[in-house]
């Protein structure tokens, strides 16, 4: 009986060795665990930064952001001219570019990636729906596309990167019902980009095999794989990347996590100062936030110091107004508002509107909303004022802040980058042309408008500059927001990854720089 | 003949019974203040845009009309589209489906593994320090948190002792997929690599799921045990001078199991509920990680979806229950 049950057990302890083992990834595989699903590669639909890695990897534009401070490069275009009234661009493309089927990349296929975007809507349509009409790109030959405006748009350019191209024939093969080709794009690739599709599961992730035939060329080292699975958990990511599962993840974790995989010798830790806001958006519609000096009593009743310093121990740097810091736009000089209780009494005290409590929309999940308005409200109760916090998922609050009615009073957010541009922030922020949309703040202000359009209007940046400047002081001075800080990117890479270029589009997930040591 | 009559009654019971819940879910999803079709679009859309979408979408007609047409297309067999993927929901639900009965199916067999031999062991021991023991890790089991077991397994035995992956279900992308099991695809393309990787990852996912569930089998099964023991057939038996071991198999397990298989049932319903979690710590491609997502990202459709098919697999694997209950205590199917 007693050798019976010893046979047993060393059965039991064989099949656990054969059942517990570590696993190891091949070399030359990189593997990158997101907290985002990647349930849809159609690179005309994605357009979050939590899906980048796909729209990166598998696709290119015709030109293309890297590193930090973010440089606009030629890519699939050579070369690119304005016209003077700045409504008519022309671009020259790169000869002899193949997409992964060997077929070659031509102006047709511009111009379809274009006509796709604007007649299927979705992702970052909405860049071009306002400022291009359905047609109106041609192609004079072969290897030129001319772009022809409504209207003269400062920001165009740096908004073509997002035109990703997809190979027109391939794609036309597989459209179903004038579906533009959606059902297939969705889980196929077809593209010139870095990485070739080699195998896919929504509910797991991609691998990318790299496409030797690139036209811009391979270093020595590159990754001949890069793998992107979702995992939602970040508590498992960083575990993973201690354990040397995965070799990289997301760049925005919360910063007692970074502190911790700071600690592990096979993690290391790549910083950069990021274009990332974290502001209160206020609802400038409706009172009592309609009153400046209720807006600036707010402004002066929020411990910044207590914020930047004690809750996020210095991992970000302050930011005064609406734009990131390491952007042109913003006054060198621009004040900052202070913890200052005394100075928001006083505030207050010249409040017309009745004060009655307002109500914070936080977003689960995302800790420093939840600690921000904490401490708002903390700040605020000293001076009299009542606030409600109310935590919910980020599309419930999506949907509310764009519905003027049923928008919380204030909500602590980020406003990351779209494209490299003032636009992207104090624009978008305040301008009345995107109420309802960007514009969440409801302000409609006259003077911000004639200095917002009239920058969208002019190709001069020092010109814009002057523009954005002003706007940028009068939305920091009326506290049309609670500008906190601009964000630090952590990006944790095991410590043998190598030649990382992080750029804020992309936030350091463009894979085709990067190599093992 | 009373059996058939039992089954088909069930099966008409089926259709109310999803009726029910796609009305209940779908009311909840629209009580939710979010707009799916601005999700949909993104916070760059204009209103032109998500106005546009609406329509097409269906989501401007009143809520009685969505819900009819909502009705025909399930009829028709149609979940319609996730908003997030683009996809088809019965198919991202099918890709998923694999993954999820195979998680599910472990953990049952494990917990049965475990469950019913220690709840015999408990009752025949009863009172003893055994007992006492097992009473004590099996309330402790019930009491456990799914998601806090998962993040202790993981910590122990992927972190400390470097002995299980930490996540996911298989390294890379396994198997050429045939029934969606890994295990049972790794065994039909007799890839023992993959055999290995796919026994090693589901693991702790299972071993989370099962833990809970084997304490709730043991102390129904020490319960059963306890009540046939002392009836009148099993002192008969003794009587007889039957070796012990023989009346526990033959003459207590057949009648103690009776209200264990019906648990058994039960306990699937809460092994999916629990999957929901324990798959996204694992970051096992299953239904549960689905849900999650479609949940974050308001997918309301997707979440109708996914439990309109929860619900189905509860009411079959119940049904199944039935059936087998039908035969182990043929009573009542006379």
């Amino acid at each position: 009986m007693k050798r019976r049950t010893l046979s047993a057990l060393a059965a039991i302890a064989a099949a656990a060795s054969f059942v517990f083992s570590g696993s190891a990834w091949a070399q030359g595989k990189y593997v990158h665990a997101n907290n985002s699903g990647y349930d849809n590669l159609d690179p005309h639909v994605v357009f979050d930064v939590g899906r980048a890695a796909s729209r990166i990897n598998f696709y290119d534009g015709l030109l293309r952001w890297v590193d930090n401070p973010p440089k606009m490069i030629p890519w699939l275009a050579e070369s690119y001219t304005a016209s003077d009234d700045g409504k008519t661009w022309t671009f020259k493309l790169k000869k002899g570019v193949k997409f992964h089927d060997g077929s070659e990349f031509t102006a047709d296929d511009v111009l379809y990636s274009i006509e796709r975007m604007l007649a299927t809507k979705k992702g970052a349509s909405s860049l071009f729906l306002p400022i291009i009409m359905p047609g109106s790109t041609k192609a004079p030959d072969k290897y030129t596309v001319v772009f022809t405006l409504k209207e003269p748009s400062a920001i165009f350019l740096s908004t073509v990167p997002e035109i990703l191209i997809v190979n027109s024939q391939l794609v036309k093969k597989n459209e179903k019902d004038g579906d533009w080709g959606q059902a297939w794009l969705a889980k196929n690739v077809a593209s010139t980009g870095s990485y070739k599709l080699k195998r896919y599961d929504p509910a797991i992730g991609f691998v990318g095999e790299r496409f030797k035939d690139h036209f811009a060329g391979w270093g020595p080292k590159a990754f001949d794989e890069i793998e992107f699975r979702t995992v939602l958990e970040t508590n498992t990511r960083v575990q993973g990347l201690i354990k040397g599962d995965i070799q990289g993840t997301d760049g925005y974790l919360p910063y007692d996590q970074i502190l911790r995989l700071k600690e592990a010798k096979n993690v290391q830790i790549l910083e950069q100062e990021s274009m990332r806001v974290f502001y209160f958006n206020i609802h400038n519609g409706r009172g009592p936030m309609s009153d400046v000096h209720f807006r600036r009593a707010l402004a002066y009743a929020f411990d910044y110091d207590g914020f930047v310093k004690d809750i996020l121990k210095g991992a970000v740097s302050r930011n005064a107004g609406p734009n990131p810091n390491n952007l042109w736009g913003s006054p060198k000089d621009l004040k900052p508002y202070t913890y200052d209780l005394e100075k928001a009494k006083a505030e207050l005290a010249l409040v017309k509107e009745p004060i009655r409590p307002i109500t914070i929309g936080t977003l689960a999940g995302f800790s420093e909303t939840e600690q921000a308005a904490t401490l708002l409200q903390n700040g605020a109760k000293k001076i009299g004022i009542d606030i409600k916090i109310e935590s919910a998922p980020w599309p419930v609050i999506q949907t509310r802040m764009q519905d003027r009615e049923k928008n919380y009073d204030m909500v602590p957010l980020w406003k990351s980058t779209y494209y490299v541009d003032p636009n992207n922030w104090v624009g978008e922020m305040y301008a009345s042309r995107y109420i309802g949309t960007r514009n969440t703040s409801y302000i409609n202000d006259p003077e911000m408008d004639k200095w917002l359009d009239e920058a969208l209007a002019i190709s001069d940046q020092d010109k814009r500059s002057v523009l954005y400047e002003k706007a940028v002081t009068k939305a920091t001075d009326q506290a049309f927001g609670i500008y906190v800080y601009n964000t630090r990117w952590y990006g944790p890479y095991a410590a043998n990854v190598a030649g990382i270029r992080f750029s804020p589009i992309g936030s350091g997930q463009d894979m085709r720089w990067a190599y093992y040591k | 003949m009373r059996r058939l009559e039992m089954i088909l009654s069930r099966l008409v019971w089926f259709v109310p019974t999803m009726a029910g819940l796609v009305v209940i879910v779908f009311l909840i999803s629209n009580v939710i203040p979010t707009d799916p079709v601005k999700v949909l679009l993104g916070e760059n859309a204009t209103p032109a845009q998500i106005e546009a979408m609406r329509v097409k979408l269906g989501y401007d007609q009143p809520l009685w009309v969505q819900l009819a047409r909502h009705f025909h297309d399930i009829v028709s067999g149609n979940l319609g589209t996730s908003i997030y993927s683009q996809r088809p929901i019965s198919e991202d639900l099918a890709t998923r489906l694999p993954a999820t009965l195979e998680l599910t199916l472990t953990a049952i067999i494990v917990s049965v593994a475990l469950g019913i031999p220690l709840g015999v062991i408990s009752a025949l021991k009863r009172n003893s320090l055994l007992d006492h023991i097992l009473r004590v890790v099996s309330v402790s089991g019930l009491a456990i948190a799914a998601f806090w077991l998962a993040l202790l397994l993981q910590f122990f035995f992927a972190m400390k002792l470097g002995v299980a992956p930490l996540n996911s279900r298989i390294d890379g992308f396994g198997p050429t997929p045939v029934t969606g099991l890994m295990i049972i695809d790794s065994m039909l393309d007799w890839d023992m690599e993959s055999l290995h990787s796919a026994l090693s990852h589901i693991a702790l996912p299972a071993l989370t799921l099962a833990l809970p569930a084997a304490a709730t089998i043991v102390r129904f099964t020490r319960a059963g045990v306890l009540d046939v023991i002392n009836s009148n057939h099993v002192l008969y038996q003794r009587a007889m001078g039957l070796p012990p071991g023989l009346i526990v198999w033959k003459y207590v397990l057949r009648n103690a199991l009776i209200s264990t298989v019906t648990q058994i049932g039960l306990i699937f319903g809460v092994l999916v509920t629990n999957a929901v979690i324990v798959e996204t710590v694992f970051d096992w491609p299953g239904m549960g990680t689905f849900a999650v997502q479609s949940i974050l990202q308001s997918d309301h459709k997707a979440i109708i979806g996914f439990t309109i098919w929860i619900g189905a697999l509860i009411v079959i694997v119940n049904l199944l229950v039935d059936i087998t209950h039908s035969f182990i205590d043929p009573r009542g199917s006379r």
